[in-house]
């Protein structure tokens, strides 16, 4: 009994000595053996986004909605002929057909750029129903795409430029004073020109103002983007 | 030697001369720039490949008696009613195998899957005892449209219709369109990513993705737009490393403009095919989609819109008592073969005055492998790495079989001398020489194949 009694003492004086602290910083700074520049220069040539990665990207834009609700709600009930179904665009998107054996597309082709189109189309135009179109406007913060106020009036560059930037970072991921220059100058153009076409007497019929087209083939132009669908 | 014998003579002289002022011709920027449009732009190139694996004992390599492993179609393994060349052979008592399929003056003897193609027997080329190597489906249907087996999972060659696009049909709306078709790019040095197929599960894909709605925006807002990427891609190419990726986007932007602009959504329908190409038999039981692909063949060549075409064929896939149904499964696609042929006789060529299309169009018939000499205990057959192909076009001789198999057990053999010495024809010679028939030098895509000269006209 008394030998337990000392054994028991023992393991508890052990385990209540201090634990053992470690150094935060090594004993002794590791010695310098010498310079080399790191390679930051690309190693490949660009890729294409995974089909799949593109569709959720799609899907988040449209709300994060699903496949199906998105299909819904991008062909409309108004005969727009906007959007088909998701299994017309698969194989274009590029994406792999198992009951088919169809390998997944791994380069872009025009056929694809056709399809990259006809999505991004019906998205913008959706898009401007819900944000700019809907009477009363949604707030800024629940808006699907066009999260900014659109300048009223003629547009100058100045007052073109935040919704732009807006815009740039939703689809390309970055400020649009980061982008190459001249980027901003020519989106600027697209959309004068395209509500100036709006505009005109005698123009085809829309369902958008002519500002409305505007902003809507500027975002055509970066839902189409390179960058968007390379990485 | 004396000196004098190593003194030029006036003719070495002027041979030396001329070869010097040919050089300097063929580098000369002209000479490159018109050799840049290859006279070969006004042919057209049909791909065809029979998914699964065909049994070819059937059609290209016929075989009607009990030999070595062989057991031969007949009357209990095989549902002959619908077959249009099939006659009765003896073969054991009450079952019969069939009759060779040999039309007067042909050279070629056919088993009964041929159809009636077997008519056109002298403008087919058949090649037979292709040595495959392969029993797997992917790498099969891989090594017969490219020459290369698989590398891992990956197609580590671009497949015939890829080169012959970019060689000769990178001015085409669509370089080269693939049905199903296991068409591939794999970026070899040259290759013009224009060429890069629209592989699409069905036509009616094309047509979708082309319409576009007229409510909201105009034809001329999207073409802006597009005009402004093809620009964005070559501005953001210049400051790449690696320039290709963004420049063929950029090519292809500006292709995408030229599709849109030639209004071919509405006539890329397999309603609309149907409506106008009555001649191929939509009913067919088992070449029903095929004959929608065969007349998106007749109205692309015709409106000369598409180099390559390349489309698929299901069905032959027969390791049960599916194998009933194999040759007629082989009858309704060669009879769709000859009828898109027929179709291409009375078809003019777009830009040969009084030319047909027939006389500029080039099919080829491929498939994963072949089938097992022996039936198994399913009632069907399994891989066997034979194969055979079927070429028609009028760069190549008809009336002609090249290579053959054993006897016993329907193995490749050696079919000629080639660089490596005797032995069998395989996928890449076939391949090599059918790009070569059009002037496109295989050796520069290619890795292996050797050209067969015995297949080409003179």
């Amino acid at each position: 009994m008394k030998r337990l009694a000392l054994v028991a003492v023992a393991t508890l004086a052990t385990a209540c000595t201090r634990p053992e602290v470690l150094p935060r910083m090594p004993s002794a700074p590791l010695a310098e053996s010498g310079h080399t520049a790191l390679d930051t220069t690309p190693k490949q040539d660009r890729r294409l986004v995974p089909a799949e990665a593109y569709v959720r990207t799609y899907l988040q834009l449209f709300g994060g909605l699903a496949p199906l609700e998105v299909q819904r709600r991008a062909r409309g009930g108004d005969g727009g002929s906007l959007f088909d179904t998701w299994d017309d665009y698969l194989s274009a998107l590029g994406f792999p057909d198992y009951r088919l054996d169809l390998p997944r597309g791994t380069q872009t082709n025009a056929l694809m750029m056709a399809a990259f189109e006809r999505l991004g189309v019906a998205l913008c135009d959706r898009a401007v129903e819900h944000d700019l179109k809907s009477r009363p406007p949604p707030f800024v913060k629940d808006r699907l795409v066009f999260a900014f106020e659109p300048p009223g009036g003629a547009v100058t560059a100045a007052a073109f430029a935040p919704g732009f930037d807006v815009l740039h970072r939703t689809f390309l991921g970055y400020p649009a004073r980061l982008g190459p220059a001249g980027r901003e100058a020519a989106f600027f153009e697209l959309y004068q020109q395209t509500a100036a076409r709006h505009a005109e007497k005698g123009a085809v019929k829309s369902r958008f103002t002519p500002s409305e087209s505007g902003w809507a083939a500027v975002c055509y132009g970066l839902v189409r983007h390179p960058e968007f669908h390379l990485y | 030697m004396s000196p004098l014998a190593r003194r030029p003579s006036r003719r070495t002289f002027l041979h030396a001369a001329a070869g010097g002022a040919a050089a300097a011709l063929a580098s000369s920027p002209l000479t490159r720039a018109l050799a840049d449009t290859p006279a070969a732009e006004t042919e057209f190139f049909v791909f065809i490949h029979a998914s699964g694996g065909w049994d070819v004992t059937l059609w290209a390599d016929p075989r009607n008696e009990k030999r070595g492993i062989v057991d031969p179609a007949t009357t209990d393994n095989t549902d002959v009613a619908p077959l249009h060349r099939w006659v009765d052979a003896p073969h054991d008592g009450d079952v019969k195998s069939f009759a060779l399929v040999r039309p007067t003056g042909s050279n070629i003897a056919f088993g009964p899957g041929i159809g009636n193609l077997a008519d056109m027997y002298d403008r087919l080329t058949v090649i037979n005892g292709l040595s495959m190597n392969t029993v797997s489906h992917p790498d099969g249907t891989a090594f017969s449209a490219t020459g290369r087996h698989l590398n891992g999972s990956r197609v580590p060659g671009s497949s015939v219709d890829t080169i012959l696009a970019s060689e000769l049909g990178k001015t085409a709306l669509f370089p080269a369109v693939s049905v199903q078709f296991p068409s591939t790019y794999a970026g070899e040095p040259g290759l013009d990513r224009r060429a890069v197929p629209l592989v699409v599960g069905q036509i009616g894909t094309i047509s979708r993705s082309l319409v576009r709605a007229g409510q909201y925006d105009t034809d001329a807002d999207r073409d802006a737009v597009t005009t402004l990427l093809s620009h964005e891609a070559q501005t953001l190419a210049s400051r790449s490393t690696y320039t290709d990726v963004l420049q063929g986007v950029s090519v292809q932007y500006e292709g995408l403009r030229r599709m849109l602009g030639s209004n071919l959504q509405d006539v890329f329908t397999a309603d609309r095919l149907r409506k106008d190409h009555p001649e191929f038999d939509y009913k067919a039981r088992f070449a029903g989609n095929a004959a929608v692909n065969a007349a998106f063949v007749v109205e692309a060549l015709k409106r000369d819109v598409v180099r390559c075409v390349g489309f698929s064929m299901g069905g032959f896939d027969t390791h049960n008592a599916n194998y009933r149904f194999q040759a007629h499964v082989q009858q309704d696609l060669f009879e769709l073969v000859a009828a898109l042929v027929q179709k291409l006789d009375r078809t003019p060529h777009p830009s040969l005055s009084s030319a047909k299309l027939s006389d500029h169009t080039h099919i080829l018939v491929v498939s994963d492998f072949c089938r097992t000499p022996q039936i198994n205990m399913a009632g069907g057959r399994d891989h066997y790495p034979n194969n055979s192909a079927l070429v028609i076009s009028p760069r190549f001789r008809g009336n002609l079989v090249y290579g053959k198999s054993d006897v016993e057990q329907v193995l490749p053999a050696r079919a000629g001398r080639f660089v490596d010495g005797e032995r069998a024809v395989a996928p890449p010679d076939l391949l090599a020489t059918f790009v070569s028939a059009f002037g496109v030098p295989p050796r520069r895509y290619m890795r292996d194949g050797e050209i067969v000269k015995e297949l080409l006209r003179a």
